[in-house]
């Protein structure tokens, strides 16, 4: 499916000049996707892109598969690292996805990245510069190299413990939990290459190949930043056409991009009954925000949502079911009587702690 | 004099029934003569009705609280308390505790529904006239206590907050308006950074300021009952800021006590600030757009009195005065397009597409200490729902709770209860472990430190757009050069993490302005606003909710009451009309 809807990208990017990598010879040391860097056999240089704090060039690459499909940006980069005057080469080959998020990185044998005495990484220095690079909001972001150490005598702090003189001239302790022990200004360096300037560009080449088959590929790929991306350019008529994949992401994503498909989902979708069952009938599963929007997307829902959620009452919160309630209320249409049944039957139950919210809701209506 | 204040409390009511006399007596708790190791919480009146007694303990059952009632028959009482279950579930409750009438103890055990209601507390004799109550906390863990009534009718007390209230009055034989009035140049109502600011400023310009906070200490979320440690630029007032800011010291320090002399010292030695400390403001009344007065209630003895002035500041952080009379504001999270607040690297957690609720979230800070000896800590069955494995044994600024389904101000005494249940939860997973055997708890605040409630709508709405085009007004009144800083739940992105921890987004700036025209309302003619319910966007509010920020807001809004006065206009007109003196005012000030 995504060969078949991505012929015209691959025509176009053989015609601007792609070309078969004939020495993959990439392999990541960490790598969050799937297959993709195995996938990306061809290789062709888009942009260049200057470092904030060494003012080299550096260029990137976008990797395609066999067929042209795009797949990673890639970056092959020797930079100075620099502390207390001296610097060291840092060589590192970093993969991200195409909307410029971090996916793994790779080194050379012959190029170990090292700390502060010239003693190399080990594995776990390098998962830890993996970890670090992942975090997108990473203490790093905020401080400036100058913020790393503290260079004049401070008073310091433990929680609990009062005061207790600290020694200057020490990597903050906030910053050290973050960064690859004796590895600070690589840790340093490489976060802001990674993160810094590149990814405006990036995102600013994917809006220049982006098509409609790129979007087909993101929405149905299982990586949710894609999924968040495509989402977001779908209009009503395009919602609609991708129902079920959207309801299956709905299932397996986080709450950020339930909440965000809850929110954007067009009435006319949401109030068919196919679509309703599938998403209130899977309340309990579901994370509090978004059955907080569930509950209020009711009105707009099909009519048997009340029925479903009546089963669920017991995974309420108080204000949740206090909504639910306000909406029988409303509509008391929906008050059915077997809704009315699975209430009571909850009125009689010691496991759920608001029960008494549905004694006063039925007290009321005598 | 505290007796004589009880006993306009205490409702000696008599009515017939039958042929028999009957009588009833309601008190309420708050106003108990000897508090013992219970404490006042007032933050919840306008949810629960009344400011209530709470047994705050970290554990450790706290001393009695006693006082003494009169009553004017003898004979058989029914007795009701009004307490709640404050976690509610298949355990047993937290905060438990018995009622000691002329030292003998009711049988019953209170705390134990859920939600605030009547509990039932059982049959008592009543043989003196004069009758010694007692609450006996059980547990130490927030027992809460609103009201004590005796009846002898079988008749439960009302439940509902609205009829409650009305049975309220009527028992305690109020009137509608205060006993007392008191006039002013300027009313301030809230007693943090903005609100002690606004009075400083106002007070040395000559007007008579009533500044009315409903704790015992001056300052807000930097007081040593919250201690959030004051960040920001002085602006043009730095004389006046530092008289009340902080230290840089870790959220949650001691040192906090500090600073809270320092600014207890200040604001009390400003012969123009009439303080009224333990007042608690709850109702303002505007005709024709403009506000009349202002009503206030002792938080422990009920007296009120109503608050004339010209003009008032709205500095209660949940913007209060400007809601009871009447002023546009806002609350939740814009649609990005509304004031083009986008920031597409971190899209729907900045700005979403349509509004929303999620609003950042409350902090309850929270200390412990290493001793010498083993200390133990209970199990904490109820906590652990919410704490789940989360280890910990101290707070900070990322505690923080917000949900969509808990409004900040009509459900911040569950999200106050939430991050209870979250410390204590988290502190008793930390203590399994040898290395914290010796630690203890040293203190848990129970005052919910918010970030965001609701924002008054004035002539200018600050957003996003004038810090990223770094804007300059002719009004520029307040500046900063601290980030932009929002905070979202860091469960919305992985819903393993704990709920109550969060994560902040800094937009990094150099320095920007904000307009005096977002210091009053849009639509009251005489209403300031100073602190986090100033007139901005939710992410307008990200930079300059901080303290020594809102502390500017405040020393402005005070500058420009000394304007209003000399020239009886409104605060609109000052803009309009008196532009520069203002600013050169405001200039002179350094």
């Amino acid at each position: 499916m995504i060969v078949k809807s991505s012929l015209p990208i691959l025509i176009l990017l053989l015609l601007a000049g792609f070309r078969l990598d004939t020495e993959p010879g990439r392999k990541p040391m960490f790598f969050t996707m799937g297959e993709e860097w195995k996938l990306a056999i061809r290789e062709r240089e888009v942009f260049t892109f200057q470092s904030q704090d060494t003012l080299l060039y550096h260029s990137v690459s976008l990797l395609s598969d066999t067929t042209g499909n795009p797949l990673l940006f890639f970056a092959d980069l020797e930079t100075p690292v620099c502390a207390d005057g001296e610097c060291k080469l840092a060589n590192i080959k970093i993969y991200w996805n195409l909307l410029g998020n971090y996916v793994g990185y790779g080194t050379s044998p012959k190029f170990p990245l090292t700390k502060y005495e010239h003693d190399p990484f080990d594995h776990d220095d390098y998962a830890r510069l993996h970890h670090l690079l992942l975090d997108d909001n990473s203490i790093l972001r905020r401080k400036k190299i100058s913020d790393l150490v503290d260079r004049v005598p401070a008073e310091t702090y433990k929680p609990g413990f009062g005061k207790v003189d600290g020694m200057s001239g020490a990597t903050k302790k906030e910053i050290k939990e973050a960064v690859v022990d004796g590895g600070l200004y690589s840790c340093y360096t490489l976060w802001h290459l990674v993160h810094g300037e590149v990814k405006k560009q990036m995102i600013a080449y994917l809006e220049s190949i982006h098509s409609e088959a790129l979007n087909h590929y993101f929405l149905y790929t299982p990586y949710e930043d894609y999924q968040a991306y495509a989402l977001k350019q779908l209009d009503k008529e395009n919602f609609s056409a991708h129902t079920q994949q959207i309801i299956s992401i709905f299932k397996e994503g986080s709450p950020l991009i339930r909440t965000y498909i809850l929110k954007k989902m067009p009435v006319s979708v949401l109030n068919d009954q196919g679509v309703t069952a599938q998403l209130f009938g899977i309340f309990p599963s579901l994370d509090v925000n978004t059955k907080t929007l569930l509950i209020k997307k009711m009105d707009t829902a099909d009519a048997t949502a009340a029925q479903l959620l009546a089963k669920h009452v017991t995974a309420m919160t108080k204000n949740q079911l206090r909504n639910y309630l306000g909406f029988l209320d409303d509509n008391p249409g929906c008050l059915t009587p077997s809704v009315t049944a699975d209430l009571m039957e909850i009125t009689r139950s010691r496991e759920y702690a608001y029960n008494y919210l549905i004694k006063v809701f039925f007290d009321n209506k005598k | 004099m505290e007796i004589k204040k009880l006993l306009t409390l205490v409702c000696l009511l008599t009515v017939f029934w039958q042929v028999r006399a009957q009588q009833d007596v309601l008190i309420e708790a708050e106003s108990f003569i000897d508090k013992g190791g219970w404490i006042v919480d007032p933050q919840f009146v306008e949810q629960v009705g009344s400011p209530y007694l709470m047994a705050h303990g970290l554990g450790v059952p706290v001393a009695n609280a006693t006082t003494k009632v009169d009553f004017k028959n003898k004979g058989t009482y029914h007795v009701w308390v009004r307490t709640k279950n404050w976690v509610p579930g298949n355990w047993e409750p937290p905060g438990r505790f018995k009622l000691m009438i002329n030292g003998r103890e009711l049988e019953t055990t209170l705390g134990v529904t859920p939600g605030w209601s009547w509990a039932y507390a059982g049959k008592t004799s009543i043989r003196s006239k004069q009758v010694e109550i007692q609450l006996v906390d059980l547990t130490g863990f927030n027992g809460r206590c609103d009201a004590i009534y005796f009846s002898q009718s079988q008749t439960q007390p009302p439940s509902s907050v609205k009829a409650l209230a009305s049975w309220r009055q009527d028992k305690l034989v109020e009137n509608a308006a205060p006993e007392k009035e008191q006039t002013y140049d300027l009313v301030v109502t809230g007693g943090g950074l903005a609100g002690c600011a606004a009075a400083i400023a106002a007070a040395e310009q000559g007007l008579k300021v009533a500044l009315i906070h409903d704790r015992p200490v001056l300052g807000g979320n930097a007081s040593s009952e919250i201690r959030v440690h004051t960040l920001g630029i002085y602006g043009k007032y730095e004389r006046i800021l530092k008289m009340i800011d902080t230290e840089h010291y870790p959220n949650g320090s001691a040192e906090a006590k500090y600073d809270q002399e320092k600014r207890d010292r200040n604001v009390k030695s400003i012969k123009n600030i009439s303080l009224f400390l333990n007042w608690r403001a709850y109702d303002a009344v505007a005709k024709n757009n403009t506000i009349q007065y202002v009503d206030a209630r002792h938080t422990a003895t009920g007296e009120r009195i109503r608050f004339y002035a010209p003009r008032f500041v709205d500095s209660t952080g949940d913007a209060w005065i400007g809601f009871w009379a009447g002023a546009e504001f806002s609350y939740g999270r814009e649609g990005v397009d509304t004031y083009g607040e986008a920031w597409d690297e971190w899209g729907e957690l900045w700005s979403p597409e349509t509004p929303d609720d999620f609003v950042m979230g409350s902090s309850v800070l929270w200390q412990t200490e290493k001793t010498e000896e083993e200390q133990v800590f209970c199990d904490v069955p109820w906590a652990m729902e919410i704490a789940k494995d989360h280890v910990a044994i101290a707070g900070e600024w990322y505690w923080e709770f917000s949900r969509n389904d808990l409004h900040q101000i009509h459900d911040a005494e569950e999200i106050r209860d939430h991050m209870l249940r979250a410390i204590f939860g988290s502190f008793a997973n930390a203590k399994k472990l040898e290395e914290h055997k010796n630690v203890r708890l040293q203190w848990v605040s129970y005052l919910v430190g918010k970030r965001e409630s609701r924002r008054l709508v004035g002539d200018h709405i600050f957003t996003f757009k004038d810090v990223a085009e770094l804007r300059k007004f002719p009004d520029s009144v307040v500046m900063e050069t601290r980030a932009i800083d929002v905070h979202f739940q860091r469960n919305l992105q992985d819903e393993a993490v704990p709920d109550f921890l969060s994560e902040a987004i800094f937009y990094r700036t150099e320095k920007y302005y904000i307009p005096y025209r977002s210091l009053y309302s849009k639509n009251i003619t005489n209403l300031f606003m100073a602190g986090r319910n100033f007139s901005c966007s939710h992410i307008g509010l990200g930079g300059p909710r901080v303290m020594r920020t809102t502390g500017q807001m405040g020393a402005a809004v005070g500058l420009a009451a000394a304007i209003c006065k000399k020239y009886n206009v409104t605060p609109r007109e000052v803009y309009t009309h008196h532009l520069n003196e203002y600013m050169t005012l405001i200039e002179n000030q350094q």
